[in-house]
């Protein structure tokens, strides 16, 4: 009987020195080579590949191409592949020279040729990036490049941010999937709908990045926290609802953003209909009384504590911390006595004593849609139903699916989501030329003053004259779209993105985010560093 | 010890489950929507004194949500067993009844839904009807006729050509007569039975479209969409939101499950005397 036993202990045992075993070799190849190999799942495949002009690059940064100009972690513009640019004094001609020394990853010069191909396809093609104002691009010689606008418009800044340069003599139909460019990195293997790897780009003219090979996993947010969990992955981005779980060896790191989320008010009175039939305007909204009370008696702190789990900042605008966001503009909010007194002035009175009010016969409730598939969004909506209820004010939330709101949102109000660094944004959401145009402006919000400033923003020949003017468009001392002027929005909070990320690697300092979850981290990657601990 | 025989079992039975299931019914209805407010300070607590099934990510009381789950998903299977029972009665008698072409037909409109499974009707219809409370009573009303409409069938038919019926038709009574003193009587404990049985399949149902997503607002307080949410939270360690709102929809219907096995006993002439 006693032999058996020996046996299986001597199994046991074998067992464990196999496990230990490999234990040991996995950190000696640790500590032997520094480590220049990372795995990341913070994103969604691009699913139009890595096209530039098909859209690619527009939320962080294009990696594969190298842009014209770029943005500092505080936003401000610097040079990428340009070494100066010029506008014109009506605004409409944009002269940028090139850097002379930036060598596509196949071997061949980035020349004015290719800035004019790239912005000629990304025109053409069906992307994401809007270029209608551009007339036409000339190049005057191989490192001056013209951009001529049909208009005056200082938000094309925005498209020498983003696009990546493309060139010529290598593009074609494959190119998405094996694109060329003059970034820091090369793609070097595409699994669809797995992974892709990078390397370095030996040919490229800026700062070598520390890490040689990155591998992106496209998972989504639980298959994230599972692959983090498990050590599989130096970084995930993951949802607040998991943020209280510690992962051993890994930190949170949690990225102030601009993706915000707020209500849209309808914001003229019922009656019309849109050329498809859609009805326009909401009685009960289009009293500004109500807005400005529900605005002052949301407690906009305790959203982001309760909902966010603290990992947000409470939301003013569509821009808060921009270099366009007016700081005049933030209010005390979670005060519901405030918020009474601007309903009694304008004659918002509880006359049969259920707990709503009423002017004219109309009772103070209206409904709030929401995308049923976003559990944030329906958990704003629900807590700010209850939080503005005190108010006399009757909000019934409804979860439908985007289809649905979008026949619904001019009629009622809707929990959106915005956030951008382009501030075209701030134009198409509260410009009355925008009125019902996709998403943007769905409230029909108008205001001649405010459309004056927006235009003029448009029309400004640089950024700081432009960021003057949308400071103006939100608030002049008299008028303007923010609450201190017509609030056509109740915004909520601006959620932060939260990676979990390796304790050793170092990934910089970072800017604030746009609207999405994920690409946007990439924007630093050549900054991104291994400290050993 | 008292010994009670079944039919002081039964009525024992059916008094307790009928209080208990009108109970959950009457106080759902009667808490005001009011009482499942958000109260973000008090979040994800555990079941305690105060909150006797905890609270969710919003701070709402958990007992509550789930009692006025509970009567709405009650409301919505009672209205849907009914109408349900109502096709499957009417389908049932029209094939007995009025010859071999709408016979035929019936039968294979019974054979063709028994052949597709309950849910995948169930979200087609809700879906095509555009979810909803309106989609989801519309498909559960017409997706749980079927095997009933079967049954009644039978009967009816059975009952034609007993000797009795014959021999009333002979005798030169009239149809609405034979209908009304002779098969109606026999018709009645199925459609009651099948009423109660029908119930938590059709409570079942609901729960499990809502929970697919196809089916109530995600705000509403149904017990399939309590399930779903407490599915995110599984993995963070709140049990409680899992548990004992499906404790509750288990009991709920298991005691109509009783409730109309007992009744069939009751009613039912064969086994009234067992």
């Amino acid at each position: 009987m006693k032999k058996p036993i020996i046996i299986i202990l001597a199994m046991v045992l074998l067992l464990f020195a196999g496990c230990s075993n490999s234990g040991n070799s996995g950190s000696e190849k640790h500590i032997d080579t520094t480590k220049d190999e990372l795995i990341l799942a913070v994103g969604n495949e691009p699913e139009t590949g890595f096209d530039p002009a098909l859209g690619w690059g527009q939320y962080g940064s294009p990696l594969f191409q190298s842009t014209l100009l770029k943005r500092d972690h505080d936003l401000n513009v610097t040079y990428d592949a340009a070494t100066g640019y010029e506008v014109s004094d009506n605004g409409k001609v944009w002269t940028v020279k090139l850097r002379d020394d930036v060598v596509f990853s196949d071997g061949k010069p980035l020349r004015a040729e290719d800035v004019q191909f790239t912005y000629e396809t990304a025109l053409t093609s069906d992307s994401v990036l809007d270029l209608n104002i551009l007339d036409k691009v000339v190049v005057k010689d191989p490192v001056t490049v013209e951009f001529h606008l049909y208009e005056a418009n200082s938000t094309f800044l925005h498209s020498l941010l983003t696009l990546g340069i493309i060139p010529k003599h290598s593009y074609g139909d494959q190119y998405a999937e094996n694109p060329i460019g003059s970034g820091p990195y090369k793609l070097v293997q595409w699994d669809k709908g797995q992974q892709i790897i990078i390397e370095s780009n030996p040919n490229y003219y800026g700062k070598r990045p520390f890490f040689k090979r990155i591998t992106f996993l496209f998972l989504n947010e639980d298959a994230a926290f599972a692959a983090a969990k498990a050590g599989q992955v130096d970084m995930a981005y993951i949802p607040a609802s998991f943020s209280k779980n510690e992962v051993p060896g890994m930190v949170l790191e949690s990225i102030q953003s601009v993706d915000n989320r707020g209500i849209m008010f309808p914001y003229v009175s019922s009656g019309e209909k849109t050329d498809d039939g859609q009805e326009i305007g909401n009685d009960v909204t289009a009293d500004i009384a109500i807005r400005k009370a529900i605005n002052v008696a949301i407690d906009r702190d305790a959203l982001v504590d309760g909902i966010l789990e603290g990992y947000g900042t409470p939301g003013y605008s569509a821009a808060d911390g921009l270099p366009w966001f007016n700081e005049e503009t933030k209010f005390e909010d979670g005060d519901v006595n405030a918020g009474k007194e601007i309903l009694a002035k304008a004659d918002w009175k509880d006359k049969n004593g259920d707990g709503v009010l009423e002017k004219d016969g109309l009772k103070a409730a209206f409904t709030l849609l929401y995308p049923a598939s976003d559990v944030t969004r329906q958990s704003l909506a629900i807590a700010v139903a209850d939080m503005v209820k005190p108010l006399g004010i009757t909000i019934n939330v409804e979860g439908k699916s985007w289809d649905e709101i979008e026949n619904l949102m001019h009629s009622n109000a809707v929990m959106m989501g915005w956030g951008s660094h382009d501030p075209i944004e701030i134009y198409n959401l509260f410009s009355s030329k925008m009125a019902g145009m996709d998403y943007y402006n769905s409230g029909f919000y108008s205001n001649p003053k405010v459309d004056e400033y927006l235009e003029k923003a448009l029309l400004s020949k640089n950024e700081q004259e432009a960021i003057g003017y949308w400071k103006k468009a939100q608030w002049d001392g008299a008028t303007g779209f923010s609450l201190k002027g017509d609030a056509p929005w109740a915004w909520l909070v601006n959620i932060d993105h939260l990676y979990l990320v390796n304790e050793n690697l170092n990934i910089g300092e970072q800017r604030i985010q746009p609207h999405g979850h994920g690409w946007p981290i990439t924007d630093n990657l050549v900054d991104w560093k291994w400290d050993e601990k | 010890m008292i010994s009670i025989n079944k039919r002081q079992k039964t009525v024992v039975i059916s008094t307790i489950t009928t209080v208990i299931l009108l109970a959950i019914l009457v106080i759902g209805l009667l808490i005001s929507n009011d009482r499942i407010v958000t109260n973000l300070d008090s979040r994800n607590l555990p079941p305690s004194l105060s909150h006797p099934f905890g609270t969710d990510w919003l701070g709402r009381d958990m007992l509550i949500r789930t009692l006025k789950g509970m009567s709405m998903s009650i409301g919505v299977g009672l209205i849907a067993a009914a109408s349900s029972v109502m096709i499957a009665v009417s389908l049932g008698i029209m094939a007995a009844t009025l010859g071999r072409v709408v016979d035929g037909i019936i039968s294979w409109l019974v054979d063709l839904f028994l052949s597709v499974p309950h849910l995948v009707m169930l979200i087609l219809i809700s879906f095509v009807l555009g979810g909803g409370m309106k989609g989801v009573v519309i498909g559960l009303a017409l997706t749980h006729w079927p095997s009933l409409t079967r049954v009644i069938r039978a009967e009816v038919m059975q009952l034609q050509c007993a000797e009795y019926v014959q021999t009333s038709r002979r005798l030169g009574k009239s149809q609405w007569f034979i209908a009304v003193k002779h098969t109606l009587p026999h018709l009645v404990p199925q459609f009651l039975v099948g009423l109660f049985l029908l119930f938590p399949h059709a409570i079942l149902h609901e729960a499990a479209i809502t929970f697919l997503g196809m089916g109530l607002s995600p705000h509403q307080p149904a017990i399939g969409i309590i399930l779903s949410e407490s599915m995110r939270y599984l993995s963070t360690g709140m049990w409680w939101l899992a548990l004992f709102p499906g404790l509750c929809l288990l009991l709920v219907v298991r005691a109509f499950d009783l409730l109309g096995e007992v009744l069939r006993s009751f009613v039912d002439p064969y086994r009234a005397n067992e």
